[in-house]
């Protein structure tokens, strides 16, 4: 049995009044634009997370010349323990649940990778680094880098709250940078979706009112407009989601290596779905997967709204 | 039933003109009103607020039974819509439409089950003399194609109330004697029949009580007497 109304029977051939073109377009660039900021978005909430979650524990402390012994030998007495051995003895004394670790030459390699690249490092002067991760609430004393630094010149002590804040409060500005972003991007799209409305509403205006006359209720002539837009917007919205993805694998994968993700150099131009589930974050996979319905929505409601607000001016 | 008491209705964005002034009359269900006067004198104003396209701006008006106001909501209007039938002086068919297409509207807009709905368009064009015409697109029409078509649509979902402005204007004689018989028929079986026209043959015709319109004023409503 045929659908009352399936095809173009009502005369309103909405797929004239409302033509492709542009809506898909315009739709499909705002997603692509929102795709890119959603991922920013993402990015920046991940680092303010893990700033604000971890970060502020952590303290590290550079020793240079680590081998070198504290006091040279002497006749009379051996060489007494490292730089390096003496400091994390000093370090003994931190309150209790502080976990202290010092890197090895393949985790300095790696920590220095994006700077010196995979090149054998060996004959650099590398200091060690020491990384404590203090238990929660706990404080570093306040004359720790006065007592290292007294025992062991040129000893460095960063402890990363002080700049963690500001990179926190970075990242929360980014955060809110992003969303207005997103915010004008929807704004943009409910106005384009409004000037297409418009624009359809007037080429239609005479079939509209002979249909109204004939008992067409508002939400029949409003969901027949905004069907169409709303497939459009999802089209399109497809369209600029599934494009944002080309740059934002290359992005992915040239900060692979600040995020610890190795890839084979094969996978960066078609990487099968597993390496894509590595690379990109869960919950922007959801976001890339809800935009276009979003989209659909946006475009949805903008046309009713419109619509209906148009049929007003009939009784 | 129609019932309007006192009303007027002005247009403009100011509501400064005045067209309809302080009309009273009442047409009982299966009435049937000639809507007479000059060029000029309100008719098609009428019908157009007997339809529903416009409000009125002052007085009381029932129609179907139902009230009429701004206070009323936008359903209640839609639902009185689809119980009236309307053949403009103009037609308002949709061009792009087939004449099969455009006679169905009433019916698809109320979601009546399609095969239904051929049956129906089969019966009420062969009816018209459009049977051979059905797929025709309503803009390759004559005048007195089109006009068959507004009439076969205003009718085809057996409305309460049929309004119809000069609905012979573009038939002829033959044509328009037979339409007039199925309006008398379709009053006695208790369809409310405004029909506005010049045409004093057919008046002579269907001697029926009239509406005298002049100047937006109603002159004389020969129902009020019967």
């Amino acid at each position: 049995m045929m659908m009352p109304f399936s095809g173009r029977k009502d005369g309103l051939s909405v797929s004239e009044a409302l033509p492709d073109r542009s809506l898909f377009t315009l739709v499909a660039m705002m997603s692509f634009l929102a795709a890119l900021t959603l991922a920013g978005a993402t990015g920046a909430r991940a680092l303010s997370a893990r700033w604000a979650g971890g970060a502020a524990q952590l303290v590290t402390v550079q020793v240079p010349d680590p081998d070198q012994p504290l006091t040279p030998a002497s006749k009379k007495e051996p060489a007494g323990p490292t730089r390096a051995e003496a400091v994390l003895a000093d370090l003994n004394t931190l309150p209790p649940g502080s976990v202290m670790h010092r890197l090895d030459k393949e985790e300095l390699a790696r920590l220095l990778e994006p700077w010196l690249g995979e090149a054998d490092n060996s004959a650099l002067p590398l200091p060690a680094i020491i990384r404590i991760r203090l238990s929660d609430n706990a404080q570093v004393p306040n004359d720790l880098e006065q007592t290292l630094t007294a025992h062991v010149p040129g000893t460095i002590v960063e402890h990363n709250a002080s700049w963690g804040e500001r990179l926190k409060a970075l990242a929360n500005s980014l955060l809110a940078c992003a969303g207005l972003a997103l915010l004008t991007v929807g704004g943009i799209a409910t106005l384009v979706t409004g000037l297409a409305t418009r624009a359809g509403l007037s080429t239609r205006r005479d079939i509209i009112e002979i249909l109204h006359g004939l008992g067409a209720s508002d939400g029949y002539i409003a969901g027949r407009f905004a069907w169409r837009t709303a497939m459009l917007g999802l089209g399109g919205s497809l369209a600029g989601t599934v494009l944002a993805m080309v740059p934002l694998l290359v992005l992915f994968r040239m900060a692979a290596p600040f995020a610890n993700i190795s890839l084979q150099s094969d996978t960066l131009l078609l990487p099968d779905w597993q390496t894509l589930q590595n690379i990109i974050p869960t919950d922007m996979l959801v976001a890339f997967a809800a935009l276009p319905f979003v989209a659909a929505f946006i475009c949805w409601i903008t046309t009713q709204s419109m619509v209906r607000l148009w049929l007003r001016r009939l009784p | 039933m129609i019932r309007l008491e006192n009303v007027s209705w002005r247009r403009g964005k100011k509501q400064n003109t005045q067209v309809l002034s302080d009309l009273s009359f009442s047409i009982p269900q299966g009435g049937f009103r000639w809507l007479l006067g000059p060029s000029g004198a309100g008719k098609s104003s009428l019908l157009s607020l007997l339809h529903l396209e416009t409000l009125p701006t002052e007085g009381r008006m029932l129609l179907l039974g139902k009230p009429v106001s701004k206070a009323e909501k936008r359903a209640h209007f839609v639902r009185l819509r689809q119980r009236i039938g309307m053949v403009h002086q103009d037609y308002k068919l949709i061009p792009g439409l087939s004449v099969a297409d455009n006679v169905a509207l009433p019916l698809r807009l109320q979601k009546r089950p399609e095969d239904e709905i051929q049956d129906e368009i089969h019966a009420i064009l062969k009816w018209v003399g459009l049977g051979e015409r059905l797929n025709a697109p309503a803009a390759s029409l004559s005048g007195g194609e089109q006009q068959r078509t507004a009439i076969a649509r205003a009718i085809i979902h057996r409305p309460g109330l049929i309004l119809a402005d000069e609905p012979t204007n573009a038939l002829e004689e033959s044509q328009a004697h037979r339409l007039l018989d199925m309006f008398a028929e379709l009053s006695d079986m208790g369809t409310t029949m405004v029909v506005a026209t010049h045409n004093e043959a057919l008046i002579r015709r269907l001697e029926r009580p009239a509406l005298y319109l002049e100047r937006g004023r109603l002159v004389q409503d020969e129902g009020a007497t019967v």
